[in-house]
């Protein structure tokens, strides 16, 4: 173990530096729209830092590491595809200039004026739901990596995550969005630094021809090649291309920081800005993954891939740096989960309890709400995400709540923004078949003579889920009685 | 390290030239973005603390 007390002043010092830059900014949040959307004053290099750090999280450097472990350099594609939809969003405003152009706070906001408020509440319910039954299980991941690089007694793992989200949980709670954006820009600092200063030690300790040879010997051109593995395939590209896709149109973490923008220029400046740091995402934890491969023995590794890049940092990263790693690693996790309450909580107070917030709500009224929401969000991801254990698999789990939202949002976002027949029927339609088609693909995969099929081919099962939520748009909607002019 | 470098690009020059693009490109930018994001957030604090005082000003 190579964590030491000075390690432990690092990470000390910087929770201390963060909390009190959190809660300092509390004094310049006066209205709702200053709590959700940083009274859109959100300038691109600030943005760029808080939608990269928000974007990377410790389960997205397990999950993205695993990938470098079990599939090689080919395992960092989705980062590639990730990179091509936000820049081509970015450059081209496809959808997210008519959104930030709207002047709304929430998605769901810009869909009640072309499908009406049902369609808003709906949409708000499937995107609460998908969003934070896929953060409930970030804190526990989170904890399982700090354990396994540090050493730490794993029955401090609870303790250690609650005090880290309760940490998060009062300057988001303070401060909002302006919280969540001057703490990621810290964060980012501290995590980025972590992060190259690791991969060169790696690189240096490991060397380039090793892992390259590593990826040769156990994977062989199928380590390069997506389309040459038979894990991946041409249908887990295109599986890939339209769930990264749907998530830069729709995720609300990434949509948040258009809106949040000064302007529409600037908005999609950030995702431009942003774009090729979806490469080093999933490129950079792939090669420590990799590195993982290269020097673990089977034993070492037990059977769990996923823990295997922890306990290789926990071998080859000296005291002094260890700390580093770590606060970097807190600082990954701090900016997600601040910015997922936020955002997730903006969605349930903005269009969710809409129909209940009956004539004009005060600003004071209005952040406690916000404030209370956040602090019932917290208490959810505590009892779901850290003391109730999870049975099954992570990875199934995670791809079936994101999936339920984003096939379904994104070609209601690309039909209200570009299509005049799109309606409230084609809108309920795909609303529908975008959460019952994953969770169907889910029973098939367990129970009925084609289990295996569904197993081995639920890239397959998410492409169809996108084809047949856009027809169910074009379908009830060209359903749909037009009015008469 | 630079022979492994080397022998990346001829035989997997994809990986290798985004391996090599991905560092660089993030050390650089991490270096840029802290200095102009700063500025970013004395900017915006500076322009709602502004707006507040205008608002303060209003109600009462």
């Amino acid at each position: 173990m190579n964590f030491t007390l000075l390690d432990g002043s690092i990470v000390g010092v910087y929770l201390l530096v963060t909390m009190v830059a959190g809660v300092m900014v509390r004094k310049y949040v006066g209205k709702v729209e200053d709590f959700l959307v940083a009274g859109r004053e959100m300038d691109l290099y600030l943005g760029i830092a808080s939608l990269a750090a928000t974007e990377f999280g410790i389960v997205t450097c397990m999950y993205t590491a695993q990938n470098g472990f079990t599939k090689g350099f080919a395992g960092a594609i989705p980062g590639v595809l990730t990179f091509l939809a936000m820049f081509l969003i970015g450059y081209t405003g496809f959808c997210i200039k008519p959104l930030r152009d709207s002047g709304v706070m929430t998605i769901p906001e810009l869909f009640e004026k072309k499908f009406g408020p049902r369609i808003r509440w709906a949409s708000g319910v499937v995107i609460v739901l998908g969003g934070l039954l896929n953060m409930g299980v970030f804190l526990r991941t989170g904890g399982d990596f700090l354990v396994n690089v540090s050493g730490m007694n794993p029955d401090y793992l609870e303790l250690m995550m609650t005090a880290l989200l309760v940490g998060v949980a009062v300057y988001t709670i303070l401060g909002g969005m302006l919280s969540v954006l001057v703490t990621d820009f810290l964060q980012f600092i501290v995590m980025s630094a972590g992060l190259i200063i690791v991969t060169f030690l790696i690189l240096d300790k490991v060397g380039w021809s090793t892992l390259v040879n590593t990826v040769e010997t156990h994977y062989g051109e199928a380590g390069f090649n997506p389309l040459k593995n038979e894990s991946m395939g041409w249908s887990y590209v295109i599986f890939n291309a339209l769930l990264n896709t749907a998530a830069a149109l729709t995720w609300q973490t990434q949509i948040a920081r258009v809106l949040a923008a000064k302007d529409t220029a600037t908005g999609r400046k950030v995702y431009t800005g942003t774009s090729f740091f979806f490469v080093a995402r999933f490129l950079i934890p792939g090669i420590w993954g990799i590195a993982a491969l290269a020097i673990l023995t089977p034993e070492q590794i037990g059977g769990n891939s996923l823990l295997a890049m922890p306990k290789m940092l926990a071998m080859l990263v000296p005291a002094g740096l260890m700390g580093l790693l770590v606060a970097s690693m807190l600082a990954a996790d701090m900016s997600t989960d601040s910015s997922y309450m936020l955002t997730w909580g903006s969605v349930i107070y903005n269009d969710i309890m809409a129909p209940f917030r009956k004539g004009k709500w005060s600003e004071k009224k209005g952040l406690f709400w916000n404030r209370t929401i956040i602090a019932i969000i917290g208490v959810f991801l505590l009892i779901y995400g850290l003391w109730y254990k999870l049975e099954g698999d992570l990875w199934t789990y995670l791809g079936i709540t994101g999936s339920i939202y984003l096939s379904s949002m994104s070609i209601l976002l690309i039909a209200c923004c570009y299509w005049k027949r799109a309606n409230s029927w084609g809108a309920a339609a795909a609303i529908f078949f975008g959460a019952s088609v994953p969770a169907l693909t889910l029973i098939l995969q367990k129970v009925g003579p084609y289990t295996e099929w569904f197993k081995t081919n639920d890239t397959v099962c998410g492409v169809a889920t996108y084809v047949i939520v856009a027809l169910a748009m074009v379908i009830g909607s060209l359903m749909k009685p037009q009015a008469k002019a | 390290m630079i022979d492994g470098i080397m022998n990346m690009l001829q035989n997997h020059w994809f990986w290798g030239f985004l391996t090599i693009a991905c560092l660089a490109w993030y050390s650089t930018i991490t270096i840029y973005v802290s200095i102009k994001g700063a500025g970013d957030i004395r900017d915006m604090l500076r322009r709602l603390a502004r707006a507040k005082s205008a608002n303060d000003k209003k109600m009462s």
